[in-house]
């Protein structure tokens, strides 16, 4: 098991979708919700992640096609 | 003796000890350095201050070590220049630059948080010490790292120009290539800091290594008589530096160094790299990560680690947030350069381009003192400017030659 700690922006298009929960439920991935903000445009969540280091990758990926922004919560390392 | 009460989560609040720590383990949430500042405000005066040599440790009490520091020992106190050609170019009353471009080991304002970084890494025990970067960073890591002793291992991506290299390799430490894009390096070093116990300055050090930055303000502070300017104009890229001089001066303020701060900080970033200024200008309420394209490469940082804060600080303490295309960067170097004889690399660039803009909209009074801050020297990104500035006259070796050169 992995885990990845990340940060998911989602435009205001997809703040009603459950996206987080088909993610965790197609791919075996267990969410823990640590810090959310939802604005009238648009939505971030702070989340730990728990699953297959394979299934991590393409829940991750299944969000970013769908549109959420997947970041890494410590922001950019190379300055 | 110190001063440090240990680290707090700048989301949640929640206190930690004085470790290698940088994330909240319950919000995930920054971590920042908590001081005692009752204790610093009976121990430190403008007196003590005066009386210590000129470098950033004159206000040590307000850095984050337990012990005397160890590096970085010439770093800080450079010139704040009173700028009277580029004032009278750009019609301002009262104008300074704060310049970092001579800053010592490695002339950018990173010897100052590398120096903190260092010092704090021997601290906790460390022996090796690590980042990832392009440009200034690498070069103050490897250079500092070398004369401290420490192992040092810098991570770039692996095409990176090797111009750029140089001033990193020249002090021999561990320089890693890695064949990836961007988005690799930065997911590569995060796993590196996770499983070696390196400290990692920007990283697991960070918390203690950004505090360095305030001395930046502080010594603004001090060189204008005990005063805070009315503006400050800050490149950003992480959004750390803008956060850790207002930090500064706010601390000078409640231990009474200067009697007021009504103080207006701006945020500088280049058009093609400018998630900051966007969601300020926007008022957005979050930070929007971009993919960065633009001849600053200093500030290219598409996903900053300390966006919010940064525009946290241009909200609360009443400033903006613009940015500028290419041209108008390389321009603002060549004024720079020929008004006040300072070659600074191309965050000056963008820093004095975006001066010129907020001075015309009318967001800079041009009767108020403001300060532009100038973090990083020209002869690192030479590049940038070279088809943009002219070439020698050629002449034959006899004085008609020359003179009819001169007529022309």
């Amino acid at each position: 098991m992995a885990k990845r700690l990340v940060k998911l922006t989602f435009p205001e298009s997809l703040v009603k979708k459950p996206l987080t929960f088909q993610m965790a439920k197609k791919y075996d991935i267990m969410p823990n919700i640590r810090r959310a903000k939802v604005t009238e445009t648009v939505g971030e969540i702070v989340l730990e992640l728990d699953g297959m280091e394979g299934n991590l990758e393409k829940g991750l990926r299944f969000l970013e096609k769908q549109g959420v922004k997947v970041e890494s919560i410590v922001g950019d390392i190379i300055e | 003796m110190s001063f440090v009460k240990g680290l707090k989560c700048r989301e949640c609040g929640r206190p930690y000890p004085k470790q290698p720590l940088y994330i909240c383990e319950f919000c995930f949430g920054p971590l920042e350095v908590d001081y005692d500042y009752d204790r610093i405000g009976r121990a430190l005066t403008r007196d003590e201050i005066l009386s210590r040599p000129k470098n950033m440790w004159r206000y040590r009490e307000l850095l984050p070590l337990d012990g005397r520091p160890t590096d970085g020992l010439n770093s800080g106190f450079t010139p704040l220049i009173r700028a009277s050609n580029l004032a009278k170019a750009l019609g301002v009353k009262e104008l300074y630059i704060k310049d970092d471009s001579v800053n010592h080991p490695t002339l950018s304002f990173k010897d100052r948080v590398v120096a903190v970084a260092l010092s704090k890494a021997k601290e906790f025990g460390f022996d090796t010490v690590a980042c990832a970067s392009t440009g200034n960073l690498a070069n103050s890591v490897s250079a500092q790292a070398a004369v401290a002793g420490l192992k040092s291992y810098v991570f770039i991506p692996a095409d990176l120009e090797t111009g750029k290299v140089v001033a990193s390799l020249i002090y021999k430490p561990t320089l890693v290539g890695v064949e990836g894009n961007y988005d690799q390096v930065n997911r590569l070093c995060s796993e590196i800091a996770a499983k070696y116990k390196w400290a990692f300055v920007n990283i697991n050090i960070r918390p203690y290594y950004a505090e360095g930055s305030k001395t930046y303000g502080y010594e603004i502070a001090e060189q204008l008589g005990w005063k805070a300017p009315g503006h400050i104009i800050v490149p950003c890229a992480g959004g750390s530096l803008i956060t850790k001089i207002w930090k500064g001066l706010k601390e000078f303020q409640r231990l009474g160094m200067i009697n007021e701060l009504k103080t207006r900080m701006y945020v500088a970033q280049a058009s093609g790299c400018n998630p900051i200024a966007a969601s300020v200008k926007e008022n957005m309420d979050i930070i929007r990560p971009v993919k960065p394209h633009t001849i600053a490469k200093s500030l290219a940082i598409g996903n900053p680690a300390d966006g919010v804060y940064a525009q946290a600080t241009v909200r609360e303490s009443g400033g903006w947030a613009e940015d500028v295309t290419d041209d108008e960067i390389v321009e603002a170097i060549k004024l720079l350069a020929s008004t006040e004889g300072i070659f600074t690399e191309t965050a000056g660039g963008v820093t004095l381009g975006v001066t010129k803009k907020l001075l015309a909209q009318g967001r800079i009074s041009r009767d108020e003192s403001i300060v532009i801050c100038i973090t990083g020297n020209g002869l690192k990104t030479q590049e940038a400017v070279y088809e943009r500035i002219g070439r020698p006259i050629k002449i034959k070796p006899n004085l008609s030659a020359f003179e009819e050169h001169i007529r022309k």
